[in-house]
């Protein structure tokens, strides 16, 4: 009987070579250096709050504010609570990143399919617009509107548009619904909505009806009339109960000795500026990524829709951007996390945002507090951002793909 | 057997890694150090009964200057050492700002200039013997508490007003060097005869200020409707004033003052009357170090104390002159705690040589904005060494003896 050759003996693989323990050990290492850091980290801040006597802690958010808050679109009085200034706040930056993002994709959209366009000195002339505001820094371009704006005439000497609408470098001014009480209009489009979700519902009902049974039921015109009814109704409970109408339409006037603008709605130049300045910037970036969008469509699909007859928007519209969405979707929605985190800049320009207060609040509140409340609101924004995207996503995915 | 021995190797050899940080970020424990800290005090207090012997009493000094050796946190060990790390640095750091003429500000040729930073300036005459031995932070109001409190800033003076929440957050408000109150600055064409006429107007606000604060006051004491809009410095308020946006600009008089010598008709604008607040501006330290504390106070007395005897930068008395108040403080004859605080017998004479006194500092940078002293509170509270010559103003300091 022969020797077996020593080399073919299997006594197993080294524990120091095995895969399995060595991932699992690297694993387990880089796990407990990342919680130290994280706990050395947060046992340094703790340690040095305590040991500089920092302000730290939340009992000032009940805590009147005592402080203005220049523009705001909820009611927002200064004995109102830091608690409350924060939701104004939070408001108020929510409503340039809702703006901005619908007006930047509207832009963008345009700028990019023209940027594709066949016409050579329209094509140039958007790739410059893209390569401007691209490379120039946000607050740099932000100054720079300010300035522009301040250039306008002042508000007594003002534009009046169809004697209603007033532009000046303090805002715009325009006729528009203002609520008087904030809680009526809340119970009236509380109850509004719930009327559109029967009504929606009542369409649904007799759209399954008209399915099945070939009986005439007139659905959109029942789902409507349904809305519409409670709609009213609720308008008319909460304006008996309130004795006032829950909005009225306000035009707005000069009013007092300075001559500013009363009344309606109106825009402040702070608010202008920053939303031209990001729409613009984000607009740039965004017009990038819809070129990509489109270029990623085969062109085979395109001359294949124009060999059906489909003209060229048509080819646009229903071939090449139900596709070119697939692509353009995941980075569209990292711009419109940026837009809403470059709002922050919104106080260079006079703004009220949620990090302009909260700079402001530092004055009279912890600092440190005041500032993870902030982180976590831009979280919880750019968190909605994602779930949207992610769930629009879902639904352009190709079926069955 | 072998392979979970590897294992355990790994394990351990991470735990030691996690043991090791954990250890060497915090040395000697707050615990550890507050409880020697506790054992000294029970000492002195036994000491004075007699119970306990010089040596015991030592032995825990020894043992405490040991912990604290042993760096129980850098600011620890900063603590009465501010002085010394200002000598070795060879620079005195200060805060200031570079934006308001007169009192903080960068000049055509690039230097720090102003009634605030002639302070530090003073300051490192006294420690250091060269007043151009200052590093300037150009700081913006809102960032100003941070900037205390991070320790990193030895002076800041930087027109900041006193206050008891900043006196207890930020660091020790040395001595107010400027009695100040807010005032607003409007177009002389809008005729207004006072503040209360400010109904309905836009109020221009610089942010991160106790002016936001006490706008708010008169806001409500009044019940005025005035729309506010802030700004994150004074030249971007100023800048909207200018265009307009604003039909007032609220800040401290003295910063009004200097604004409106700026602008290009100062003609067409007016202060009007009155104040609706309290802003003494004066020089901040930061908390924990006594000694550097005592210098900066002693540094102002400095200033005043030879306006008030009359001395200035170019007859700063270098021999004996009989005056035994003005020998005692340019060092010639006697002792006003120089040693104790760490400075150099002469000191008075280089601080007086650098900068002149307090008249001249002013009289430099203030009176050429039209900020009148005579008669107003920012005067000398008398003259020297008469005993009862009062001149009616606020200046006045420990004296220095």
């Amino acid at each position: 009987m022969a020797d077996i050759p020593k080399a073919l003996t299997y006594r197993g693989i080294p524990v120091w070579r095995h895969a399995v323990i060595i991932q699992w050990a690297l694993q387990i290492v880089s796990a407990i250096i990342a919680v130290s850091l994280v706990a050395w980290f947060f046992f340094n801040i703790a340690g040095s709050i305590q040991e500089r006597d920092i302000p730290y802690g939340f009992s000032f958010l009940s805590r009147e504010y005592q402080t203005p808050i220049g523009e705001h679109f909820l009611p927002y009085e200064s004995s109102d609570s830091f608690l409350y200034a924060l939701i104004v706040a939070a408001v108020n930056t929510i409503v340039v990143a809702v703006l901005g993002v619908g007006l930047a994709t509207l832009l963008g959209i345009l700028i990019g399919v023209a940027r594709l366009s066949s016409s050579w000195i329209l094509s140039k002339l958007m790739l410059a617009y893209i390569e401007f505001f691209r490379n120039v820094p946000l607050l740099v371009q932000l100054l720079f509107w300010f300035f522009i704006v301040l250039t306008l005439p002042p508000v007594r000497e003002g534009y009046v548009l169809f004697s209603r609408i007033y532009v000046n470098n303090a805002g715009i001014s325009f006729p528009g619904l203002v609520g008087g009480n904030l809680q009526a209009v809340g119970v009236w489009v509380g109850l509004a909505a719930a009327s559109i979700a029967l009504g929606a519902l009542v369409h649904h009902l007799l759209s399954w009806r008209e399915d099945r049974t070939g009986k005439a039921s007139y659905p959109l015109l029942a789902g409507i009339a349904v809305a519409a009814a409670g709609g009213a109704a609720a308008w008319l409970v909460v304006g008996s109960f309130t004795g006032e109408a829950p909005l009225v339409i306000s035009s707005p006037e000069p009013h007092g000795r300075f001559g500013r603008i009363a009344g309606g709605v109106t825009l402040r130049a702070g608010l202008l500026v920053l939303l031209v300045g990001l729409v613009i910037y984000t607009s740039a970036f965004i017009a990038e990524i819809v070129r990509a969008g489109i270029q990623s469509v085969g062109r085979g699909q395109i001359e294949a829709s124009r060999a059906l007859g489909l003209s060229g928007i048509d080819s646009l519209r229903q071939v090449t951007f139900p596709q070119a969405l697939r692509v353009i979707i995941p980075p569209l929605i990292s711009q419109y996390l940026n837009l809403t985190k470059n709002s922050s800049l919104g106080g260079a320009v006079g703004y009220t945002d949620l990090t302009n207060v909260a700079i402001t609040m530092t004055q009279t509140a912890p600092a440190i507090s005041i500032f993870m409340l902030i982180m976590l609101s831009y979280l919880v924004m750019s968190l909605t951002w994602s779930l949207i995207g992610n769930l629009y996503n879902r639904r352009m995915r190709i079926v069955g793909a | 057997m072998r392979r979970i021995g590897k294992y355990a190797v790994v394990l351990g050899a991470a735990l030691a890694l996690l043991a090791a940080l954990a250890c060497g970020s915090s040395g000697v424990s707050q615990e550890e150090f507050d409880a020697v800290q506790k054992e000294l005090d029970d000492t002195k207090a036994a000491m004075s009964g007699d119970m306990v012997s010089r040596d015991d009493f030592e032995s825990v000094q020894n043992e405490l200057d040991d912990l604290k050796a042993a760096g129980a946190g850098e600011t620890m060990m900063m603590e009465g050492n501010r002085l010394e790390a200002v000598k070795q640095r060879g620079k005195v750091v200060c805060a200031s700002n570079n934006s308001l003429a007169g009192f903080g500000f960068v000049d055509e040729s690039g230097n720090t200039v102003g009634f605030d930073v002639d302070l530090c300036r003073a300051v490192a005459a006294a420690v250091l013997g060269n007043a151009d031995a200052v590093e300037f932070r150009p700081t913006v109001a809102a960032e100003r508490g941070p900037a205390m409190q991070s320790g990193d800033v030895d002076i800041m003076s930087r027109n900041t007003t006193w206050t008891t929440s900043r006196d207890a957050q930020w660091g020790n408000f040395a001595q107010t060097m400027f009695y100040d109150g807010q005032g607003f600055m409007v177009r002389k064409s809008l005729g207004l005869s006072g503040m209360l006429d400010l109904e309905d107007a836009a109020v221009c606000v610089q942010q991160g200020t106790t002016t936001e604060l006490n706008l708010q006051d008169f806001i409500n004491q009044n019940n005025l409707n005035i729309s506010v809009a802030t700004f994150p410095d004074n030249v971007s308020a100023n800048e909207a004033y200018i265009g307009e946006q604003c039909d007032a600009l609220t800040t401290d008089r003295s910063g009004l003052v200097s604004t409106r010598a700026g602008l290009a008709n100062p003609d067409d604008h007016v202060i009007l009357a009155g104040t609706i607040s309290e802003e003494p501006l004066g020089p901040v330290v930061p908390h924990g170090d006594e000694q550097w504390y005592d210098v900066v106070k002693a540094v102002m007395a400095m200033l005043i104390y030879s306006e008030a005897y009359g001395i200035t930068s170019s007859s700063v008395p270098t021999s004996v002159t009989g005056d035994t108040a003005v020998d005692r403080m340019f060092g010639l004859e006697g002792s006003f705690g120089q040693e104790s605080m760490g400075l150099g017998q002469t000191v008075a004479q280089d601080v007086i040589r650098a900068v002149g006194n307090f008249g001249e500092i002013y009289d430099r940078h203030l009176t050429p904005l039209g900020l009148q002293r005579e008669g107003s509170r920012n005067a000398l509270w008398a003259a020297a060494p008469c005993n009862d010559c009062p001149k009616g103003g606020q200046v006045y300091a420990a004296p220095l003896r």
